[in-house]
């Protein structure tokens, strides 16, 4: 479902800040696969989610997304194929529109808007039966702009945003960074639900080895713009943080000593 | 019996007070911006009432109010002044006059300082208005100025007329040029310069094509002003003006007029409609009074002698 | 404030609030401070009353006048989507294009309409006096402009236009083209300014080049004022709020004329124009505490308090 073809990517090529972000990644998902991506400051995963999402454009290589060559397609244009859930809650919604409007945007995602109403009657009962089910009380209040709810409340619905209507992939950015630990757990218990619910294929950056291995079937580590473990299957099951720690080192012949990353 | 005559001596009384209230007049006055000139020009129209008998504050009702150069604030002000009934409007320059004549099909609206009050749609003609509009033109008399020209040196049969193609003015100016030159036996030539650094090389191109120079009233062109004179000097071909201040900056002559006697002949029109006239009835008028500027000693410098019976008709002498 | 200058206030306040929808869409829903309207304004004018001058039936050249409007927002859009200029400068540009544009379409820095066919002329037949006519059927114009305005808002173009203003990386994320939202908003903005102005020359006698300059400001006075009495909490006030702003900015003018026993006149209005909009500005900080005291209860008591 997502393939990624020898994807390099260099920021502020020729200039004295040039950073290479991505050196080269290769990495294929089939569909219904969960994936979690892990690596330090500055290892590329974000850029990597960018690439997928069309907000970075790569300088070589290809990124197909169910086999359609999305390489140059413009981040609108992915948007039928591909949900994002951000990082920064605020970022994810639009704080002066309300519950309801910002799932109205959401149901309008991949497909020509119409000048019809953007928040009729059949959007009003989907959009209660799935807030219902995040126990929060938002179904009584869709007409609430979303700048009184909380982060984590926003986190939220921006994951329910994400998946009110079928696409292909799900592209989740360290989303439950922002959150207090409480309510970061709440989000990744929701997000395991829908992604099992409906075999959603995932990708999910995090910043915590611990939840990279809790939370899916594949986990893929990158350093300093390569891939250095891809591990999934019985040889990922039972892996504790050391061991991926002590695997990474072993690649890579040196230690991994980024505080967020192992403390996480 | 004198009981009675001092009823009827008081009701006489008071008939003849309330009846000379009942004759204090009302005129309103709207321009479109605080400019001297318009300032000038209300002045104008208030000295003359002054001097036959209005006075405000005794038996005359002024009010004037200024858009402060905005049209929709024009247009409020002339929907305020229509509602207070005044028995004259006075419509200071061409925006607000329009919009006094499109609020008001009763009111008598006496114009000033509108340069073609045709074009502007105030009246149809200027002998006989025949509405409730009449007014006084400001357009620049530019046959006048070219007569003047054949006057101080007759012997101009080329002239070269300096303008910026952008300017709506400059360009009705040199069509009034072109009219009344053949008529004098002068042929035009253009020297156009749409911005001010470029005024001196237009001026140069038209040396040894022209025999004398005219600037209308043209902001690029006056502004570099001292470009036009020194080619003149060097080239030894005489400057003219359309405005009176070019004149001390170096232009052999300039008929001007000022705004404060436009004003003055407003006045008079509107005195006559206080005086139970009919506005329509009234011709509209252009600039009646003028004043000549004379440069002798810039006139020197580019070989012209100016004809004395000239320099005794001038209202002012640069030496 | 006599009857005829009461329904003056109301015809040219009814007119403006034209620009202030014009605005409230540029400035608000798109978040694009545009100052194009000081040229379109006049573009509007200068449009209708050379075709109406030369014959044309005017409710066409109102109609062209529009679609001269929305060229011109295009413009803009296209300057800051395509070539990157901020937003800001790139409205300055295009004012200052459309100067001279203006100039050239009319020929001559005036055009009068006294006396010509305008989309006001069938109302003579009424019977009623036109400066009772024109006010009534602004209105209704107003009204269905606003009708208009809230069905567009509340539809799914119009809620991605309002997602591409408030949060354009997540309106593209949701599949939102913002570029041409952008262009497209511009584009209607300006229309509807453009509208305001060809009405306004119509109504006026004439369209006159110096008509746009401040109009971005009595614009922006009527939606920042009008958002200060009526909250924009939805929609329908939003849109409300534009058209009593533009109201509220005609009766200050009004006042100001009628004001000279306080010594009020003409030349303060800037001033006024100036302490309401302050005012107004000032106001939402001094309401926030207050709104934020009632809203307080709403917040869910769970585990993601």
């Amino acid at each position: 479902m997502i393939e990624v073809q020898d994807l390099r990517i260099t920021f502020g090529a020729g200039t004295p800040m040039e950073t290479p972000a991505l050196r080269g990644i290769s990495l294929d998902i089939p569909e219904g696969q969960f994936v979690t991506v892990i690596g330090s400051n500055g290892a590329g995963k974000t850029t990597l989610l960018n690439a997928l999402s069309g907000e970075a454009v790569p300088d070589s290589g290809r990124v197909l997304i169910d086999d359609a060559d999305v390489t140059n397609w413009p981040t609108h244009q992915r948007a039928q194929l591909a949900a994002r859930v951000f990082q920064d809650p605020m970022a994810g919604s639009c704080a002066n529109l309300s519950i309801i409007e910002n799932l109205g945007l959401a149901n309008a995602r991949g497909r020509k808007r119409t000048i019809g109403p953007a928040t009729g009657k059949a959007l009003r009962e989907k959009a209660k039966r799935r807030l219902a089910r995040l126990e929060l009380g938002l179904e009584d209040r869709l007409d609430d702009p979303m700048e009184l709810l909380s982060g984590g409340q926003r986190q939220a619905v921006s994951l329910l945003m994400a998946t009110f209507n079928p696409m292909k992939i799900l592209l989740l950015d360290e989303h439950t960074a922002a959150l207090d630990p409480k309510i970061a757990a709440f989000v990744i218990e929701l997000t395991r639900t829908i992604v099992e619910e409906r075999k959603l294929t995932t990708m999910m950056v995090t910043h915590s080895m611990r939840q990279a291995l809790d939370v899916g079937e594949r986990t893929v580590m990158l350093h300093e713009g390569q891939i250095v473990l891809d591990v999934s299957g019985d040889e990922r099951s039972g892996l504790k943080v050391e061991d991926l720690l002590h695997m990474f080192e072993k690649v890579r012949g040196e230690e991994l000593d980024d505080d967020t990353l192992l403390l996480g | 019996m004198n009981a009675f005559r001092l009823t009827a001596a008081a009701l006489t009384a008071i008939c003849v007070t309330t009846g000379a209230l009942a004759a204090d007049k009302f005129v309103a006055i709207t321009q479109i911006v605080e400019h001297p000139a318009l300032d000038a020009c209300r002045k104008g129209v208030k000295d003359v009432l002054a001097e036959n008998g209005f006075v405000e504050g005794k038996n005359l009702k002024w009010a004037y109010q200024s858009a402060q150069g905005n049209v929709a604030t024009a247009a409020q002000i002339a929907k305020k002044f229509v509602g207070d009934g005044p028995d004259v409007i006075v419509a200071i320059a061409t925006p607000s006059a329009q919009t006094v004549v499109a609020s008001t099909k009763t009111i008598p609206v006496v114009f000033s300082a509108v340069t073609d009050p045709v074009a502007a749609k105030l009246v149809s003609n200027w002998e006989n208005p025949g509405k409730n509009v009449t007014g006084t033109s400001d357009m620049a008399p530019i046959d006048k100025h070219i007569a003047l020209i054949k006057r101080i040196t007759p012997n101009v049969k080329k002239l070269g007329v300096l303008f910026n193609p952008g300017e709506v003015n400059s360009v009705s100016s040199l069509d009034a040029v072109k009219k009344a030159a053949p008529a004098l036996g002068i042929e035009v030539f253009e020297g156009a310069a749409p911005k001010s650094s470029e005024v001196l090389a237009a001026a140069r191109a038209l040396v040894g094509k022209v025999d004398a120079f005219y600037v209308p009233t043209d902001n690029t062109v006056v502004s570099a002003f001292e470009a036009v004179v020194k080619v003149g000097i060097d080239a030894q071909l005489p400057v003219y003006a359309a405005d009176t201040d070019s004149v001390p900056r170096g232009a052999i002559a300039a008929l001007g007029f000022n705004y404060y006697e436009v004003g003055r002949q407003t006045g008079e029109m509107v005195l006559s409609i206080l005086k139970g006239k009919a506005a329509g009835s009234i011709p509209v008028s252009g600039v009646k009074k003028m004043d000549l500027f004379l440069n002798v000693k810039s006139a020197a410098k580019m070989g012209v002698t100016i004809p004395d019976a000239v320099i005794s008709e001038a209202t002012k002498v640069v030496k | 404030m006599s009857l005829i200058a009461l329904l003056g206030t109301l015809e040219t306040g009814l007119i403006f609030a034209l620009v202030a929808l014009g605005v409230y869409l540029s400035f608000r829903i798109l978040q694009f401070p545009d100052l194009t309207v000081d040229g379109s304004f006049p573009l509007g004018a200068a449009v209708s009353a050379i075709l109406i001058v030369n014959g044309f039936n005017p409710f066409l050249a109102t109609l062209v006048a529009c679609v001269a409007g929305a060229g011109a927002g295009l413009i803009t859009a296209w300057l800051n989507v395509r070539l990157k200029i901020l937003h800001l400068l790139a409205s300055i540009l295009t004012m200052i294009a459309l100067y001279s544009i203006n100039l050239r379409i009319m020929g001559r820095p005036n055009v009068a309409l006294l006396g010509e066919q305008t989309v006001f002329t069938p109302l003579e037949a009424l019977g009623v006096p036109t400066y009772m006519a024109i006010p009534a059927a602004l209105f209704v114009l107003i009204v269905i402009a606003k009708v208009g305005m809230d069905r567009f808002l509340n539809s799914e173009i119009g809620l991605a236009m309002r997602a591409t203003g408030a949060n354009a990386r997540m309106a593209r994320a949701q599949g939102i083209n913002t570029n041409f939202y952008i262009l497209l908003g511009m584009a209607l903005s300006n229309a509807l300014v453009a509208l305001a102005g060809a009405l306004f020359a119509q109504s006026q006698g004439a369209a006159d080049v110096t008509m746009g300059v401040g109009v971005i400001v009595v614009g922006l006075a009527a939606v920042i004022g009008g958002e200060a009495v009526i909250l924009p909490r939805t929609v329908f006030l939003a849109t409300l709020a534009c058209i009593a702003g533009s109201l509220m900015y005609r009766f200050a003018v009004a006042m100001a004329l009628n004001a000279d026993f306080i010594g009020l006149k003409a030349q303060d209005l800037n001033l006024i124009t100036a302490l309401v909009v302050a005012a107004a500005m000032v106001l939402p900080s001094v309401r926030a505490p207050v709104k934020r005291a009632l809203v307080k209860d709403k917040r869910v008591v769970g585990p993601l308090k």
